[in-house]
């Protein structure tokens, strides 16, 4: 008697943990993953540096391609500049906290302070671009944000006071040593940020309303949904955490430069992620971000007679994806557990 | 034609109507005009005919780019790389086709040496245009319709990125490009001398666009092409094979950026991602005039390269490519279906 009630108690906490879980946008399985993720590089094969640098390009795209997904799964719009954002973001931040005295401005601030300056300054031009973008829709409003991409990146290699243009600007680290670890717990820790933080938009009645918008705009307005506000909302959290992961990167790598963080290349990088993912779902990048960096970082130092060879495969695994299974990963998981359910319900 | 213009008199309001109605276009034509006049007064007759030369250039590239969004609703990305192809096809053609010329000594054989690499480039671009059609976007048209035009740029993207890593794979990330095609004098017009290589770029841009206007105009195929870039149904209703059109179109937009590329060889030496910047002033062009506006391509190209011209004599270089995109950003706020406008259907779809 006394057993079961406890059971039953037991059952009730455990359900309610689920539903906490669900409502931040995990289920047991990806908190038990991301626990698994988080302790992986103390164990031997993952503990040694490279891995662990591995590991941190692996949580950094998975990062990006959530907040890429906020936007290009949920209102249809693929913002095509967002690597020039996280961009501005990096370079603000590198900024602030510059201690070089010969570059325009040195005011040597703490980068743990000037990452969220960087997130502030990507924000807003994510909020100019999304007014910009409110009459366009589809390819105008991707080409919009790519024009604005473009425009930024010029901005930046032209500003040379500020950014020492194509040279690259080498700006502090965040903490002065030379193990990446530290490095992984930071990332991973913004990676988890800002998925829960866009799970719970996406989960609210906001995120209904993107979903409205982005099938259909016109009949979104006809039942009462102010597209505007959506839009620029949607716009503005986006780069805002673009700019966040570009401070990141920022301190991290210590070194940047306009063509290597704000190429166009870039955001296509992010964009095949998301979409081998699964659009729409923002986990669905984590899942793949992890062992597609794996993979092509062990094509890169194991062919490196063979340069490109990892950004073709890129390329093929995107385009094969986009023709015969435009629901990618996350598309597929949920097929392969309807069909497990189904198997048990029949026996 | 006379009774036409009596029973419309050009009134002063009416005049007035008329601007207004067409606002954009007068904008940009009075803008240009005296952008021209000020690029003539600085730069003088040699930068003039630089924005010939590099106006047909773009007029060509967005002829082919405003051709496939207007027959296939394909915005396409990776135009630029079909730029690239033609390049590298006609240094691998010319260098040794010119060697063997050259050993013969005939006058002729030498002269039409650059032509023979730039036709070849010119099919090489055709025949790939073809092998994409079919491998990338026959499939995807069949599958489904839904989304088309987004996911068909996603799908350029892709194939951009397939094409400039898979040079990179192939024949490394070095540069390869000829010091000029004809090892000729300049020739001297109006004061300014001129490489005789940008005149025969120049013409060979604007036959290009000739032939593809005749051809598009005056032939039953061109007829087709047109018919099924206004109505696709009813094109296929009056017994168009749509497959075929669609085919043709892509490896025609195909061949003439690779034409341009490899005409423009002694310009843009030969490496994987030459394409883009090609690709951004063809964007331009076709964001100028409205998607899929094939006559407005032609002058949108000229007034692009007047842009930059005046971007580069009056600001510097290095802004070269952020002025024109401010301005594209402005014409996309103000006119986002052009200054011409464009009746494709499909544009305002998603």
């Amino acid at each position: 008697m006394n057993s079961t009630t406890t059971s039953v108690e037991q059952v009730n906490i455990w359900s309610k943990f689920v539903s906490f879980l669900s409502k931040i946008g995990f289920s047991p399985l990806g908190l038990v993953l991301l626990i698994v993720l988080a302790l992986l590089p103390n164990f031997y094969p993952f503990s040694q540096e490279y891995i662990v640098r591995w590991l941190i390009m692996g949580a950094f795209l998975a990062a990006q391609s959530v907040a890429f997904d906020f936007t290009a799964g949920y209102i249809n719009i693929v913002n095509f500049g967002f690597a020039a954002l996280l961009g501005l973001g990096a370079y603000t931040s590198g900024i602030f906290a510059n201690t070089t005295p010969f570059l325009l401005y040195a005011p040597g601030l703490n980068p743990w302070f000037t990452i969220w300056l960087g997130a502030i300054m990507a924000g807003l031009v994510g909020f100019v671009l999304g007014i910009l973008t409110l009459r366009l829709r589809g390819i105008f409003a991707a080409v919009m944000a790519w024009f604005v991409g473009i425009a930024l990146m010029g901005l930046v290699n032209n500003l040379t006071d500020l950014t020492r243009g194509p040279l690259g600007m080498n700006p502090v680290k965040f903490i002065e040593t030379p193990d990446n670890l530290p490095y992984f717990y930071i990332v991973l820790a913004m990676m988890v940020f800002i998925y829960v933080v866009l799970k719970l938009v996406v989960g609210s009645n906001i995120g209904l309303a993107f979903k409205a918008i982005g099938q259909n705009p016109d009949a979104a307005r006809a039942s009462g949904i102010n597209p505007t506000k959506y839009l620029v909302f949607n716009f503005t959290l986006s780069a805002f955490f673009a700019g966040l992961l570009g401070g990141f990167y920022a301190h991290f790598f210590g070194s940047l430069t306009p063509s290597t963080l704000m190429h166009t290349s870039k955001t296509v990088e992010v964009l095949a992620i998301a979409y081998i993912g699964g659009r729409g779902s923002l986990w669905g990048g984590i899942t793949v971000a992890f062992p597609f960096v794996f993979f092509i970082e062990f094509l890169r130092s194991n062919l490196s007679s063979l340069p490109g060879l990892h950004l073709v495969i890129y390329g093929v695994l995107m385009v094969v994806i986009m023709i015969y299974y435009p629901s990618g990963f996350s598309g597929f998981y949920f097929w392969a557990v309807a069909k497990v359910k189904s198997l048990f319900k029949k026996k | 034609m006379t009774t036409e213009s009596s029973a419309a008199p050009i009134t002063t309001v009416n005049f007035l109507t008329r601007i207004k109605d067409n606002l954009p276009v007068v904008v940009v034509s009075f803008f240009s005009i005296v952008l021209f006049i000020l690029v003539g007064f600085k730069g003088g007759a040699p930068q003039l005919l630089n924005v010939l030369v590099t106006g047909g250039m773009w007029a060509l590239l967005a002829t082919g780019l405003a051709l496939v969004f207007g027959v296939m609703n394909i915005p396409h990305f990776a135009h630029g790389e079909s730029f690239m192809v033609g390049a590298y096809v006609a240094y691998f053609v010319f260098n040794p086709l010119n060697k063997i010329f050259l050993s013969t000594g005939s006058k002729f054989l030498i002269y039409s040496g650059p032509i023979l690499a730039i036709i070849a480039a010119g099919l090489a671009g055709c025949v790939l245009g073809i092998i994409i059609e079919k491998i990338i976007f026959a499939p995807l048209r069949h599958r489904t319709k839904e989304g088309w035009v987004m996911n068909a740029f996603l799908l350029t993207v892709g194939l951009s990125f397939i094409l400039v890593n898979g040079t990179t794979l192939t024949l490394g990330p070095n540069f390869r490009g000829i010091p000029r095609y004809y090892d000729v004098k300049s020739l001297e017009i109006l004061g300014a001398y001129i490489a005789v290589d940008r005149i025969v770029a120049t013409s060979i841009a604007l036959v290009t666009i000739g032939l593809l206007w005749f051809f598009l105009r005056q032939t039953k195929t061109g007829r087709a092409i047109r018919a099924v870039s206004q109505d696709e149904t009813g094109a296929q209703l009056v017994g168009i094979n749509l497959d075929f059109i669609q085919t043709l179109t892509f490896s025609l937009a195909t061949g003439t950026a690779a034409i341009s590329g490899a005409s423009l060889l002694f310009m843009f030496q030969a490496y994987p991602t030459v394409g883009l910047t090609p690709l951004y002033f063809a964007w331009y062009v076709v964001m100028l005039v409205g998607l899929g506006n094939i006559a407005g391509a032609i002058v949108g190209g000229f007034i692009v390269a007047l842009l930059q011209s005046a971007t580069q004599l009056f600001i510097g270089l290095s802004w070269q490519s952020v002025v024109p995109t401010a301005i594209m950003i402005l014409v996309l706020i103000l006119a986002p279906s052009g200054i011409f406008g464009s009746e494709v259907k499909g544009v305002q779809e998603q």
